[in-house]
């Protein structure tokens, strides 16, 4: 399968074009090769184990690092990576950030959009209507740094969106932050996304990129394994079928039964419990439970796993994630 | 044009300006300042009572005013580096600075403006130490105009300690390193631009230092104590009879820029130039399209 073009098939205009992109640190490939289109309006899941390679990814993208080769377009503009307009295209939310002591939320908004360039007056105006955004429209007056984790996180969010960017990035925006906080940052970003944002984000928590994004990219070890549409992805794992069937008597029998049947891998036999990995079509099925039934199995469950992120994570990439 | 504020000064401003670090920094700038005024009182009133004095204390006077110009020369000296040392390493270790990166500020301006916010913060010391100053005037014989060619030094001298300093701050990770670096790299810009001239002097057995004194135009150091020598005595350190270098012993180039104040206005171009070359260089150090392939980022 091409990865390239996998996303975006039947979608918007492309809005993150990643082709071919490399990075070395001497004799280790943190990027191998990677590409990938990420189109309009997405919100897209970057998922991999610790050392994949997706803040190198990230930080090539928003012009923090220097690629070794490749090269990287957003929005259909050909400016290069760390330009004035890449970087007015992109909103950049770190995987951890500091605060300066004694700044106001309110300074730290105004001294963000100053950096931009922008008047101060649509700084303010701007400035109160992304901090509703975030529900931090009480905290304006308040200082920077006796804020929660989880409030600076989203005050992190209002300021990446302040110069209103095509594409928002975030790398492990969840990271650190309680539960509640986590549930409160999947909302802001659900809202972002309705709104007609691109969003890349960077995470480990597979759950709740399951339940946000429509579209992931996997990598491991700096390259891209798959990306797709999560749906599409789904069903291409779940092409192998996880078979679970419960037996009450006859164990022995219905091994054996499947042992000879063509297109089945037994993956585990226990007490009452066989799991298997059949490829044959869905009507096949019930030829199966049929020919059980037949050996004298007394059969009390019989089902298909749904494929999940995160067994598709482990499929692909042998764990590291939660 | 709407002039605007480079927006990391304004930051820096605000922070500082609420800081408990202002306060006891100017506390301690003008107790050192009036220590110092006071020390030189006492020493020049205790040498107009001795036998061979005239006894006139208030023709001596004037010479407060070198003696406070100096200390807070050595303070603006060797704070500066301080606070930019510190300034981007400080960025980089609470994790702002990749933010500030991504922004549409250049990397010339982001060093740009941490060296101005150091330059206006030693302002306000030096503005909050003028009183103290002043009264090295008030007995005459000093034109009030120096006052103010003084704080153009100080603005001179701060721009290039910061400019040592923010270069310092984008060459290190931590803080603390870039200071030590700050002050090994004054001995460089102190120290070694003297290098030449002794090497002429002592290896050749010279007797004319020539034109090995031209890199003293980098040097703060007789940069200004060729602006004390014009500015209390009205000569040039070069060519005044007894000084260290007299005029038959530099070179034809050196002795025409000791003439009127010419080695004063070229040092502080070659000063500035020198700032504005490690400003560039830190710009460059600090722009992530220009570093090398560097090192792993490790995770937090």
């Amino acid at each position: 399968m091409s990865l390239c073009g996998s996303i975006e098939k039947g979608r918007g205009i492309g809005m993150l074009y990643i082709n071919d992109l490399t990075k070395n640190y001497g004799s280790f490939t943190a990027v191998n090769h990677l590409s990938l289109h990420i189109p309009e309006g997405d919100l897209f899941g970057f998922v991999g184990p610790n050392g994949a390679g997706k803040t190198t990814t990230i930080r090539i993208v928003c012009g923090l690092l220097r690629a070794s080769g490749g090269s990287v377009r957003i929005g259909g503009t050909s400016a290069a990576v760390g330009s004035k307009v890449m970087k007015r295209m992109i909103g950049y939310v770190p995987d951890f950030f500091g605060v300066y002591d004694n700044l106001k939320v309110r300074e730290y908004m105004d001294m963000y959009g100053s950096m931009y360039g922008m008047d101060s007056r649509d700084i303010a105006k701007l400035t109160d209507d992304l901090l509703e955004l975030v529900n931090l429209s009480d905290k304006k007056e308040e200082y920077v740094d006796t804020l929660s984790r989880g409030m600076k996180q989203r005050l992190c969010v209002a300021r990446a969106l302040l110069h209103n960017p095509k594409l928002l990035i975030l790398d492990e925006p969840s990271s650190g932050l309680d539960p509640r906080a986590r549930v409160e940052m999947k909302e802001l970003l659900k809202n972002l996304h309705s709104m007609g944002k691109t969003i890349v984000i960077s995470s480990h928590i597979l759950s709740e990129l399951s339940e946000m994004c429509n579209s992931i990219g996997i990598m491991n070890r700096g390259q891209l394994i798959t990306a797709g549409r999560i749906e599409d992805i789904m069903q291409q794992i779940s092409g192998g079928k996880r078979m679970h069937i419960q037996v009450a008597s006859g164990m022995e029998s219905a091994v054996r039964s499947l042992k000879e049947q063509p297109g089945i891998r037994i993956e585990s036999v226990r007490e009452n419990e066989i799991i298997m990995l059949f490829n044959g079509a869905d009507e096949e099925i019930s030829a199966l439970i049929g020919l059980m039934i037949q050996n004298q199995v007394v059969l009390t469950g019989f089902y298909r796993e749904e494929g999940s992120l995160e067994s598709l994570f482990m499929q692909l990439t042998g764990g590291g994630a939660q | 044009m709407k002039l605007r504020w480079n927006p990391i000064v304004k930051k820096d401003l605000q922070v500082t300006a609420r800081s408990m670090r202002l306060s006891w920094g100017l506390f301690a700038y003008e107790a050192v300042l009036t220590m110092t005024f006071l020390m030189a009182l006492s020493i020049i009133q205790q040498s107009s009572r001795s036998f061979y004095s005239s006894g006139n204390v208030y023709g001596k006077l004037i010479y407060l005013f070198p003696v406070l110009a100096v200390a807070q020369v050595c303070i603006v000296a060797m704070i500066v580096p301080v606070i930019t040392a510190s300034s981007i390493s400080g960025e980089k270790e609470r994790q702002t600075f990749d933010i500030m990166l991504t922004t549409c500020m250049s990397p010339f301006s982001i060093v740009l403006g941490k060296v101005m916010s150091a330059v206006l913060r030693i302002l306000f010391f030096v503005v909050a130490g003028m009183p103290i100053m002043a009264l090295a005037f008030v007995v005459g014989g000093l034109s009030w105009s120096y006052l103010f060619y003084f704080v153009l030094t100080i603005i001179l001298l701060s721009v290039l300690s910061g400019s040592i300093g923010i270069l310092c701050s984008a060459l290190c990770r931590r803080s603390i390193t870039a200071v030590i670096l700050s002050y090994a790299f004054y001995f460089v810009v102190y120290g070694l631009t003297f290098l030449p001239m002794f090497l002429k002097l002592f290896m050749t057995h010279a007797e004319n230092v020539g034109e090995s004194m031209l890199l003293l135009l980098f040097n703060p150091i007789i940069f200004y104590e060729e602006f004390f020598m014009q500015l209390m005595t009205g000569e040039s350190v070069f060519g005044q009879n007894g000084s260290m270098f007299s005029r038959d012993e530099v070179g034809f180039i050196t002795y025409h820029l000791s003439q009127g104040r010419a080695w004063v206005f070229l040092s502080a171009a070659c000063i500035l130039l020198l700032s504005l070359l490690l400003l560039m260089a830190a710009a460059w150090k600090v722009n992530p399209m220009h570093s090398s392939s560097g090192r792993r980022r490790k995770k937090k």
